[in-house]
């Protein structure tokens, strides 16, 4: 069986009244994908999450982690899944090493060698005093903390948030590590460049709803190109904008005042729409590249 | 004139041992500037923040806000001050209102307009407990706290870090508003693309020393262009490269070169290509990151600035 789902959520709901909570969301993650998850402050991310690791009994629908309902079997789901809390409140022990063996401890797990390969890779200096901790560091323990275990599942809440761009490179490694090994991460994120190098999935949720999961390979195998171009003057525009009305280059825009076009071809013939362009007299032109940004702006538009 | 710095960082020294703190920092932030602070985690961004704060007394050197000695004056630099902490501690139990009416105490006179138009602009809505608010929504009630009263001058630490896009978005519009109004702004940030965006010198710390100074007009360039282009063929790459040696150009995979072209070469650049099979045409655009991931980088002699000064890098 190749598509099992290590993550399936069945129309979850947690109502909080005002309108806050989580509505009717659904979605499943596939063994061995990466999983993204976005949306606006107050959205639901987190609420979602703390249902995945059973913190919280949903009040309708439910969601299975390996198939274990969480909030029956959160005890279980503790132990299998790496979890990085979106707010991390440690205890206030003289060291993180102590925290670490703490936790290890607690899970059951023997071989530190894992844990120290993270904190060289993170750069961590574990001895400090868990209260003297920058948030840097705080968010480096949790992430080694999660990590340690080889855990088949990881689901962490905006595990980058404080690192600087070489750590969040370096975290980026580790997740592409445990998917090479087949196992399964959820994140959120409010960074778009991260998701688009590691996600396979994106998970969109607004106000509660969850408006759409995005297949990463929708944008990375698209097959249409976009460029704006803009004319030298208003003749070389309009000659353009009559002369491809039609056809096979999709003119998605025309701004008249700033001469400039936003025309989409595709990929097979940019060849053709370069030897079309070669006859006009052009300023400059650019490449509008779709994005997760760009969807992520359209969905909420389509939203307001 | 010289123009006199609001904010004066001269010489700042904070040793904590193996290594840690700040050694011998000076900045100066004038009078209607915004000034980006950067480095990797650890670097000493908070130590100095909290030091213009007066929280922390500095052992060696002097720093002044408005010409005021700020250790020792915590309490009058908090009044003239916007301050964002890097992390937001709210005291428990206290709606966001209640938190928002105790800030207001501290911080000088109540300016009721001013926070409509940030609780406006940041959708916020203070009245439930802040013990039930996302990390996200907390640090959108310390930026609503930082900025209500209308100081001259504020010290943001990370101020994005846990917003949402959009909200990102709202902050850099807003701070660009605010500049315009003459504020005296300092911020530090991991995120370059914000940091491009609104802030006219950028100095960047490592390891709690001074690493560069950048004006922003030094990174911003725009007039060139780069692109990735797939050729069908090994064979019609090299026939490109060899016909058009006037550009510059790097060959990337067997059959990807990356083309670099002045903006104003644009129309030329379509004609000649038109004459050659090529299957892509790939904007990469100019990424701040790349270009200061080469002061993050470990291990890396800094000689200033001269070594990437030449050019833009992409990525």
């Amino acid at each position: 069986m190749s598509e099992e789902n290590v993550i399936v959520l069945d129309h979850l709901t947690k109502d909080y009244g005002d309108e806050r909570g989580i509505f009717d969301v659904s979605f499943s993650v596939p063994k061995g994908s990466v999983f993204g998850y976005c949306g606006t402050n107050g959205s639901g991310k987190t609420t979602t999450i703390r249902h995945m690791m059973g913190f919280l009994k949903p009040d309708q629908g439910h969601c299975t982690l390996f198939g274990l309902d969480s909030w029956k079997n959160s005890e279980e789901i503790k132990k299998k899944a790496g979890y990085i809390p979106g707010e991390i409140a440690f205890p206030d022990l003289d060291s993180g090493t102590d925290f670490l063996k703490l936790q290890a401890d607690m899970l059951g797990i023997k071989d530190m060698s894992r844990a120290e390969y993270l904190i060289k890779k993170l750069q961590l200096d574990p001895t400090a005093r868990m209260k003297l901790m920058s948030k840097g560091m705080k968010q480096k323990t949790a992430i080694v903390e999660a990590f340690m275990g080889d855990p088949e599942l990881l689901i962490l809440d905006e595990p980058t948030t404080g690192l600087d761009p070489l750590m969040r490179d370096a975290f980026l490694s580790i997740v592409e590590e445990s998917k090479a090994k087949g196992h399964t991460v959820f994140m959120s994120s409010h960074i778009f460049s991260e998701m688009e190098a590691t996600c396979d999935y994106v998970g969109f949720i607004h106000e509660g709803h969850l408006l759409k999961v995005l297949d990463m390979r929708e944008i990375t195998d698209r097959t249409l190109t976009d460029y704006n171009v803009a004319f030298q003057d208003l003749k070389n525009y309009d000659l353009f904008m009559a002369n491809h009305a039609s056809g096979p280059f999709q003119i998605l825009h025309g701004d008249k005042e700033h001469l400039i076009i936003l025309v989409e071809t595709p990929n097979e013939r940019i060849k053709e729409l370069f030897g079309e362009l070669a006859s006009y007299h052009i300023r400059y032109f650019s490449e509008k590249k779709f994005s997760l940004e760009q969807c992520f702006d359209d969905l909420l538009e389509e939203k307001e | 004139m010289e123009e006199e710095a609001i904010i004066d960082v001269e010489h700042l020294t904070k040793d904590y041992g193996h290594g840690r703190g700040v050694f011998d920092v000076t900045i100066h932030v004038h009078k209607g500037e915004c000034f980006g602070y950067l480095g990797p985690n650890g670097a000493g961004k908070s130590t100095t923040i909290r030091h213009i704060m007066g929280f922390s007394k500095p052992q060696k050197g002097s720093i002044k806000v408005f010409g005021i000695e700020s250790f020792g004056h915590t309490d009058e630099i908090l009044g003239k001050v916007g301050y964002l902490p890097g992390e937001v501690a709210l005291p428990s139990g206290l709606t966001g209102w209640e938190f928002l009416h105790m800030m207001q105490g501290l911080r000088g006179p109540a300016n009721d307009a001013m926070l409509k138009r940030l609780l406006e602009t940041f959708e916020l809505d203070p009245s439930g407990s802040t013990k039930r608010m996302s990390l996200g929504v907390k640090r959108k009630l310390a930026v609503v706290a930082a900025f209500m009263n209308d100081p001259e001058v504020l010290v943001l630490d990370e101020p994005t870090s846990g917003l949402d896009p959009l909200m990102q978005r709202r902050f850099i519009d807003f701070v660009l508003e605010e500049k315009a109004r003459g504020k005296t702004i300092l911020i530090s940030s991991h995120i370059f693309s914000e940091v491009d965006a609104m802030c006219d010198t950028i100095t960047i710390i490592k390891d709690g020393i001074h690493v560069s100074t950048i004006k922003a007009s030094d990174f911003k360039n725009s007039d060139s262009k780069r692109f990735l282009v797939s050729f069908t063929t090994t064979a019609e790459k090299e026939r490109f490269i060899r016909e058009n040696q006037n550009y510059k150009t790097t060959s990337k995979t067997p059959t990807d070169l990356e083309l670099d072209f002045p903006k104003a070469s644009s129309s030329e650049v379509i004609s000649t290509l038109a004459h050659y099979d090529f299957t892509k045409f790939n904007e990469i655009q100019f990424s701040l990151e790349s270009y200061f991931m080469t002061f993050y980088k470990e291990n890396k002699a800094f000689g200033g600035l001269e070594g990437i000064k030449g050019g833009a890098t992409h990525e």
